[in-house]
């Protein structure tokens, strides 16, 4: 069991992925039951469309169901490992079909920022109060410009449309805020 | 890549996990991860960091049809995957064993352990004779078509089920020949299981032998009967 998994839900997803190692289909029930809606909402964000998305997390549970031995070697928690499975297939959809989501749905609308209407994503762990804690420390600038990457699925030309601003200045945003959170988490 | 650039390999990864590294950078960056350990380990610090910012939102309970798509995938893909035997002499051993295990009564055995299947439609003909009994398994995963009275199609044609789904747009979706006498039961695919699962009637038409070629009913529509759905 790796370090993370003294949170209950990591410890058992730990356990089913295990089983899933062992062929059980139980448990990728159980791991789906768990953790499916959790993972659609992260990638129906990115992907924007409802039946592209729910597609993606087929593949994202037939990917867990072959890739279940390699977690025994990975480095982090079972969530994590999961949700970044599911964030890269909603990211690699989201390259394929990039040039119909831009007809489809477009960019005119600034989503909030969970970091400034919510605390639920800062109340779930070590790690998560740890990133709250370095995130209040950036810019708000900063903040929209990485959450807007990471939770939308957003370029940084996505984001230059969004804000208004130049490419340049969002590339900035974000270099600076990731180095910043690098600095102010490993301090 | 340098690995001698901790801070290089360490904002490309964090770009990446980010999702704003796109493109051929992108792709070369992956390469770059699966052949380097070190770089690997910086991907995961950097998922583990920023995720809780995608674990806060409101989970988004998926379809119905997702499982029973993910379920059909993965017996597809492990029955594919163990059914291949590359050697000459494992393929006439396997061979020979299949026929042993007919020989011995091993399919009534397996027959007994197989998942109960429910009689969802009866085809019956125009004097109301029963023809066909159509069953599936609970997971709509499993199909079994049970020829009742002699189903002689006309020379050289074969009897086709289909699924009338509203799910693909009324456009009907193949469930396979149905048998003339005896049974035959198959393992349903996934566009043909979400096909059954929206469906509310099935069809049997005349096709040439084994069934329509174009995936499409191209012969009359003999038969069109409601499906029972279960509660």
């Amino acid at each position: 069991m790796t370090e993370s998994a003294a949170n209950p839900l990591d410890a058992e997803l730990e356990k089913l992925i295990g089983a899933c190692a062992a062929r059980d289909r139980g448990a990728l029930r159980q791991l789906y039951d768990l953790m499916a809606g959790q993972m659609l909402a992260c990638m129906l964000r990115i992907v924007k469309r409802r039946a592209l998305a729910e597609e993606a997390l087929q593949d994202v549970f037939v990917s867990v169901w072959q890739r279940a031995a390699q977690f025994k070697g990975a480095r982090g928690s079972a969530r994590v490992w999961l949700m970044s499975i599911a964030r890269h297939r909603a990211i690699d959809v989201l390259r394929s079909e990039r040039a119909d989501l831009y007809r489809e749905a477009q960019i005119e609308e600034l989503p909030e920022l969970a970091s400034d209407t919510t605390g639920d994503w800062s109340s779930s762990g070590r790690s998560a109060a740890e990133l709250a804690r370095c995130f209040a420390e950036l810019s708000r600038e900063q903040r929209r410009g990485i959450e807007l990457a990471f939770v939308n699925g957003y370029s940084h030309a996505d984001i230059a449309r969004a804000t208004g601003e130049p490419l340049g200045t969002i590339k900035s945003w974000i270099r600076r805020g990731l180095a910043s959170l690098r600095q102010c988490l490993e301090s | 890549m340098r690995h001698d650039q901790p801070e290089l390999i360490d904002a490309l990864a964090s770009e990446y996990v980010l999702g704003t590294l796109r493109g051929a950078a992108r792709r070369r960056f992956e390469r770059w991860r699966a052949d380097n350990w070190h770089i690997a380990t910086r991907v995961h610090t950097w998922e583990g960091r920023l995720m809780p910012l995608a674990l806060g939102l409101p989970p988004v309970t998926p379809g119905a049809d997702v499982w029973r798509a993910i379920e059909a995938r993965i017996s597809a893909a492990d029955g594919s995957r163990s059914a291949p035997l590359r050697r000459p002499v494992m393929r006439a051993l396997a061979a020979a064993l299949v026929l042993c295990v007919i020989a011995a009564g091993g399919f009534f055995a397996w027959r007994l352990n197989a998942p109960p299947l429910q009689p969802v439609a009866m085809i019956k003909a125009a004097q109301g004779a029963d023809v066909w009994s159509i069953e599936i398994d609970a997971h709509g995963a499993q199909l079994r078509a049970v020829a009742l009275a002699g189903a002689a199609p006309r020379p050289g044609h074969s009897f086709e089920l289909w699924a009338l789904s509203a799910k693909t747009g009324g456009a009907p979706v193949s469930l396979g020949v149905l048998p003339t006498s005896g049974q035959l039961e198959r393992t349903l695919d996934a566009s043909q299981q979400t096909a059954l699962a929206h469906a509310l009637k099935i069809a049997v038409t005349l096709e040439p032998p084994g069934g329509s070629a174009s995936g499409k009913p191209t012969g009359p529509v003999l038969f069109v009967v409601d499906l029972k759905k279960s509660a």
